[in-house]
């Protein structure tokens, strides 16, 4: 018997292509982000998402969140699918946003307000304080949060508001070892915290990253049958890597593994050449 | 020993970015106040009227010719308008998240460089009472520059915010009204103060234009008219200490209102 089988999408790109006054960003990306199942195990998936500085990262992030309609194609989220709108996905960005003029706790309170009546959100606020080991600070601003206090905060929030698909950019990014292992912690109880719970990191981490991942996604160019490079970065089949088939998922202790170090060395060389 | 330390004191003075300690502070700036007065005691120039004769001056204007009743006067306008043009300037600043109404923001903005006594005569054809002519006129000229202002706070929101708004599931409208209207409150307030200021120098202009109500304006106009010089500087003096006031309690509401506003900034 499988250890896992896939059930419904939860995140589908078709065709997405983008384009900034005529000029390709993003083109022909055809994604399907699946409901893993594994027996016995109620755990969400991980997508770990990588690609070159200024490739085209953050404009799929921002389309995958309904930020930003794509040129074409469509993104279609839950179950059952339907077309993405802005609130549908949480996402994190890089310099973890809270709103400056509100307390931590007001913060987590507009974000469970928009989804619970007021009393069963501010119990839902006071678990994620909690939760996030956050509640000595709840009358603080963020501006008086430490880095790691600001980023948990910002992933609380938008678990708060979110369907169950959250993007995180660059949550790896200046963060010391014991910072880290705090996030991975973080990630893991998220996608451990409902089956359908999916987190995609976007990182340049590739180590961390892709430990804690059973999909990845590599964002480059590509070239046509003449090797000429074509416009705009896309996710090409070879460069969707089920980590789950190629066992390389879910193992504590698998960046010891020599597949997974020829794994890293292999997706190195991919985005050199990208 | 004292040597050592008194260079350590002043060292700190002279160092960029440097932290002094709030007693060398506070000491550094009435050393620098005492020096101002005795500089002006002790080397009084030819044209400009000694310290007793400005505190002369200003024991006559109090006395005789009603200093502080005037400076209410011109304070309770300076308010008022400084009151209707806030309103006015924030709803026009606001509207500019409607495509529809930039361009009158721009326009408004671009006012600011219509000359003053040219608009009192219109002002003037239009309204009756020379208290609606010197209202309205303040009204404009505050209005104008807080457009300004406000406009280019608005401006400093960045993509990040909006989507971070946009991804609770915050509508449009919502997402302005967090980000824009509650988020830059403070820093409109700061818009308002540094402002005020463009208020008191249309005051003593339109004060003069229009002298049936009185105020400080006037009383300066007089001063300046028969020569006073000593009267010129206690009126400019206290102008200037009721300015100073004005920026003390503005910065106290920002603290009281917006105890956020003040805790990302370098100290």
């Amino acid at each position: 018997m499988a250890d896992h089988t896939y059930k419904n999408p939860i995140l589908t790109l078709r065709d997405v292509s983008m384009q900034f006054g005529g000029e390709v960003v993003l083109r022909d990306i055809s994604l399907d982000v699946l409901d893993v199942v594994r027996p016995g195990v109620s755990q969400g998936q991980v997508v770990g998402f990588y690609g070159r500085s200024g490739i085209g990262k953050s404009v799929l992030c921002r389309i995958i969140a309904g930020l930003l309609p794509p040129s074409t194609g469509t993104v279609q989220v839950a179950n059952p699918q339907r077309p993405v709108c802005p609130g549908d996905v949480g996402f994190v960005q890089q310099r973890y946003p809270l709103f400056n003029h509100r307390t931590l706790l007001d913060n987590l309170l507009v974000a469970a307000g928009r989804k619970h009546a007021p009393t069963e959100a501010k119990t839902r606020a006071e678990e994620f304080l909690t939760r996030f080991d956050l509640a000595p600070h709840r009358r603080k601003y963020p501006a008086q949060l430490s880095g790691g206090q600001r980023q948990r905060a910002a992933i609380a929030q938008q678990l708060l508001c979110s369907e169950h698909l959250i993007i995180l950019d660059e949550p790896f990014s200046g963060l010391d070892i014991a910072m880290i292992d705090e996030v991975k912690k973080i990630i893991l109880e998220v996608t451990m915290a409902d089956e359908l719970n999916t987190v995609v990191i976007v990182s340049h981490d590739l180590a961390t990253t892709t430990a804690l991942s059973d999909t990845l996604w590599l964002l480059g160019p590509e070239r046509d049958a003449a090797n000429q490079c074509l416009p705009g970065a896309t996710i090409s089949k070879k460069h969707q890597y089920n980590l789950a088939e190629m066992g390389l998922a879910w193992q504590p202790g698998i960046q010891a593994k020599p597949e997974f170090v020829q794994l890293i060395e292999h997706l190195k060389d991919e985005i050199r050449k990208s | 020993m004292i040597f050592a330390k008194l260079r350590t004191m002043l060292k700190e003075l002279f160092v960029p970015n440097a932290k002094p300690r709030p007693s060398v502070f506070l000491t550094m700036v009435a050393c620098q106040v005492l020096f101002l007065l005795l500089l002006w005691l002790f080397y009084p120039l030819q044209l400009f009227p000694t310290l007793g004769e400005v505190l002369a001056s200003f024991k006559d204007l109090v006395t005789t010719q009603g200093l502080i009743q005037e400076l209410w006067a011109s304070l309770t306008t300076a308010l008022g308008a400084l009151a209707i043009a806030t309103v006015l300037a924030l709803a026009i600043s606001y509207l500019t998240a409607l495509p529809f109404f930039r361009p009158i923001a721009y326009a408004a903005s671009k006012m600011r460089y219509l000359t003053l006594t040219g608009l009192t005569f219109f002002m003037a054809l239009m309204l009756n009472s020379g208290h609606q002519v010197k209202l309205s006129v303040l009204v404009f000229g505050a209005t104008v520059y807080l457009v300004t202002g406000m406009t280019s706070v608005i401006l400093t929101t960045t993509q990040e915010e909006m989507d971070h708004a946009r991804t609770l599931g915050m509508s449009e409208w919502r997402s302005f009204y967090e980000v824009v209207v509650l988020g830059k409150l403070d820093e409109m307030l700061e818009v308002v103060r540094q402002n005020f200021a463009i208020i008191w120098t249309m005051i003593t202009l339109v004060e003069t234009l229009y002298q049936s109500e009185g105020g400080i304006g006037l009383l300066l106009y007089k001063q300046n008219r028969y020569l006073h010089l000593a009267g010129v500087v206690a009126i400019q003096l206290i102008i200037l200490a009721t300015g100073a006031l004005q920026d003390y309690l503005f910065g106290f509401l920002r603290g009281l209102f917006f105890p956020y506003s003040e805790l990302s900034v370098a100290k």
